[in-house]
């Protein structure tokens, strides 16, 4: 249990000491103060005060507002600087063993990386022992001594879990994760499930999670299943790499490839997977192809050679065919071919900056090392000074009538690297078009010789003696016996890489049934329990308070992520809940899930801290009625603390009006939260 | 004409100026010069010009290479004074890291000390370390300045 017994911000200005003290007791606290009273940042204080800062959406003291650390203003439209501030947070755990955390937001010579831990009440008694702790810095969470965030990992008696990141490595889950499903922002909170949580390269988080809160058997095998999700993966690069292999492989036979995808599939038939070869203008596969070669191949060689004078029309007509076509390729040919030296030239000029660049930048972190070594031997020059004079210079060699400001000298070797990065991209895409450039011009060259060799060919012919056998003629018989060669020798390859496809095939079909096996029984008896009141929890609270988008029956609890679920009526089809909920229905679904997660570990005895923030609940102009609803429901929450922070429509009336016949304990923030102590 | 801004404003950017303009890197070359390619740590200013001249990029270091291999024949390129350096020394001197004595720039202690830390942990300043090692104490003395000064003067009477 995290029980916060109170809170104190102390923030010296130029005119003084301000600050405020707020306490609180278990069961349902509200907070109310109207708008620009300072609620947020009461709010905010305690979340930075944890080191849960990361939920409003960054790290150290830059995520608190500016009463904190810029200006307080007190009265209205008088400011007062802010010198130096701190939050004072006391908490306490089930074995009620209190400590009190101190926290910097505004000190010039104390990192915002550091909190003190007092072991007691402060507020009790002022002469206690302190230890400073670590947080957010490398190993925040893992130091043995230093690491706050593990301090309060054994503070609240939590196990946190090792899970599996993206890159595959065990690493635990950070405190701050679990706070986003307890404590409930205004800005984001309200914008989805868990919609602050700190990513940290973690898979599915939301469902370790919610694991853990509720103390469920499954880690286990989700630990399995994530271990299958990295194999999955693995394959879907081996399957991608011999795709690429086999378009490869369609290009050196000028084909084209069918039956074969992308990502993985289980493939029952081989033989689906083919190379079409075009013939005659249509499509054969390689065997079939074979076999008409070979056909004609064959046919050719029974009848007898057909001698030069029966061909003489047709060779003239091919021959002026031949010629247009030959002129049209010569034509490209010039083209490209000028390009193609442009380009390289580009390239070269590319290259020759680069190289240049490359050594400013060099030179620079040169002197970046020197600039610093100087500052070690008191070198004014190292500090921006003038040896004999001591005013500023600029850090440059110009002479002053230069009137132009140098970048610092880490700024411009940041701005040396971000041009050497453009231009490396420049130079990549350069190089790839000339690559493809230069792959056409080669094959363009095949092609125009080709046509030459023919052109003579049928020439000769036509000049020779009539009643010889035609060259052309005994020329394809030659052509086509060389093909019959090749593809005879690219249909057995062919089929090696068949065989490594099937090899794939038959992981792929492995994969996808031990994920199947995993899924039936990944719950334990105890975790389907669980769910199923998760899941009850949460329904009841959605009539509660009047969800109505749906009906409440079309609703269920994700086995997957524990994600709320709606179903198309008369159909299995599930998606988020969040697509099919009206904004203020999507705000009390998220209501019900805070408070359900909460019920459940409860009653299950699971890892739920206790403690339920929230910050202006009460959005998309819901009704009164339902807010009241939820804040009955709060209210019974006896064993658990609750701190609610509300504006109330900055009115006494919807006030009590909500608020009829609830019991509560009130911190009222009278006109502004940081006020002048006397 | 109607103007669609009532005011423009324009804020004047930090530029990025090259590492030569930067009083620590020329300081530091004026150190690593003096020390590794003067006998006494000590030298004249053309002298510093003609050394700071050829670090400045890799076309200045290859002719001055040259012009030293093939034993001081090969027509020696002019070289160009920075008035930057002029500068860095000026800062050098005021820093007590040389001093001058007779019109010729001389080492002193603070010099000494900053000299052994950037040897100790060269990483960035290998290239031009390595190109004054090449040089050494002898491949170019003040005497040969000059007359390379004294032919050049005859050229052009």
């Amino acid at each position: 249990m995290l029980k916060i017994n109170n809170i104190k911000i102390d923030v010296n200005t130029n005119n003084g000491l301000f600050g405020a003290f707020h306490t609180f007791k278990s069961g349902l606290n509200i907070v109310r103060g109207n708008n620009t009273s300072g609620k947020s940042s009461l709010f905010q204080a305690i979340v930075y005060a944890l080191g849960f800062e990361e939920l409003i959406g960054g790290r150290f003291e830059k995520t608190m507002q500016s009463v904190l650390k810029d200006q307080v203003e007190y009265p209205k439209n008088t400011f007062h600087s802010v010198l130096q501030s701190f939050v004072l947070l006391e908490i306490e755990n089930t074995n009620g063993d209190i400590i009190t955390i101190r926290r910097f937001v505004q000190n010039p010579n104390r990192k915002s990386q550091l909190i003190d831990v007092y072991f007691g009440s402060l507020s009790a008694n002022d002469s206690l022992e302190s230890r400073p702790m670590f947080i957010h810095d490398n190993g925040g969470a893992s130091d043995e001594n230093y690491g706050f965030h593990l301090y309060l990992e054994e503070f609240l008696n939590w196990e946190l879990p090792k899970v599996l990141t993206n890159k595959g490595e065990l690493r635990k889950i950070y405190v701050q994760q679990i706070a986003s499903s307890f404590i409930i922002e205004q800005k984001s909170g309200w914008s989805d499930f868990f919609a602050t949580m700190p990513i940290y390269g973690l898979n599915n988080k939301e469902a370790r999670i919610v694991e853990f809160i509720l103390d469920m058997d499954v880690y286990g095998n989700k630990m399995k299943k994530q271990e299958l999700g990295i194999s999955k993966r693995i394959l879907e690069n081996d399957w991608l790499n011999l795709n690429k292999r086999f378009e490869r492989f369609t290009e050196k036979g000028g084909g084209k490839l069918i039956g074969l995808s992308q990502y993985p599939m289980i493939i029952n038939n081989l033989e689906e997977i083919n190379i079409l070869l075009s013939k005659d203008e249509t499509d054969h596969s390689i065997s079939n192809y074979l076999d008409l070669v070979i056909n004609e191949f064959d046919t050719l060689n029974l009848i007898e050679t057909v001698s030069v004078k029966d061909k003489v029309g047709d060779n003239e007509n091919l021959i002026v065919k031949n010629e247009e076509k030959l002129n049209q390729i010569s034509f490209d040919v010039e083209m490209i071919s000028s390009e193609l030296t442009f380009d390289q030239q580009k390239l070269s000029n590319f290259n020759y900056q680069l190289e240049n660049l490359n050594e400013d930048l060099r030179k620079n972190k040169g002197a970046f090392k020197v600039q610093k070594m100087g500052a070690e031997i008191d070198l004014k020059v190292s500090e921006n000074n003038c040896p004999s004079c001591n005013q500023e210079i600029n850090d440059s060699l110009l002479p002053l009538s230069v009137k132009q400001v140098p970048m610092r000298l880490d700024d411009n070797i940041d701005f040396l690297s971000a041009q050497i990065k453009m231009l490396q991209v420049n130079i990549e895409s350069l190089e790839s078009k000339i690559i493809s450039k230069d792959k056409k011009l080669k094959n363009l060259r095949g092609l125009q010789n080709n046509l030459r060799s023919q052109i003579r060919e049928l020439k000769k012919e036509l000049t020779s003696d009539d009643r010889l056998p035609s060259i052309v003629d005994i020329e394809y018989r030659l052509n086509l016996k060389k093909r019959i060669e090749f593809y005879s020798k690219y249909l057995e390859d062919f089929t090696e890489l068949k065989d490594e496809l099937s090899l794939l095939s038959i992981k792929w079909k492995k994969i996808l049934e031990d994920q199947e096996k995993l899924k039936k029984d990944t719950f334990s008896v105890n975790d389907i329990d669980k769910l199923k009141s998760l899941t009850d929890n949460f329904k009841s609270l959605l009539s509660k308070f009047n969800y109505s988008s749906k009906t409440i029956n079309d609703i269920a609890i994700s086995d997957e992520n524990y994600l709320p679920l709606a179903k198309k009526p008369n159909d299995n089809l599930v998606y988020n809940i969040r697509f099919d909920s009206s904004a203020s229905d999507f705000v009390r679904s998220i209501w019900a899930y805070t408070c359900s997660l909460y019920k459940t570990s409860s009653a299950k005895n699971g890892n739920h801290p206790n403690l339920l923030m929230f910050d202006e609940p009460k959005q998309q102009d819901l009704s009164i009625n339902d807010f009241t609803n939820f804040l009955k429901e709060l209210s019974t929450y006896k064993s658990a603390q609750t701190l609610l922070f509300a504006s109330f429509e900055n009115s006494d009336e919807t006030f009590s009006k909500a608020t009829d016949g609830i019991e509560f304990h009130l911190n009222y923030i009278n006109e502004k939260l940081i006020k002048p102590v006397e | 004409m109607e103007l669609y801004a009532e005011k423009i404003t324009f804020s004047k950017k930090p530029i990025s100026i090259p590492p030569e303009y930067r009083p620590s890197y020329s300081i530091a070359l004026i150190v690593l010069i003096l020390k590794i390619c003067c006998q006494g740590s000590k030298s004249s200013l053309l002298k510093l010009h003609l050394i700071n001249w050829a670090l400045k990029s890799n076309e200045n270091k290859d002719s001055l290479k040259k012009f030293v291999l093939s034993n001081y024949t090969e027509s020696s390129k002019t070289w160009g004074i920075e008035p930057s350096l002029n500068r860095a020394l000026n800062y050098s001197v005021h820093e007590e890291i040389c001093s001058i004595e007779n019109g010729k720039y001389i080492l002193l202690e603070k010099g000494e000390i900053f000299f052994s830390k950037i040897v100790e942990n060269p990483e960035f300043l290998n290239e031009e370390i390595d190109f004054l090692n090449f040089l050494g104490k002898r491949k170019i003395t003040d005497n040969r300045i000059d007359s390379i000064f004294k032919k050049w003067k005859s050229q052009n009477a």
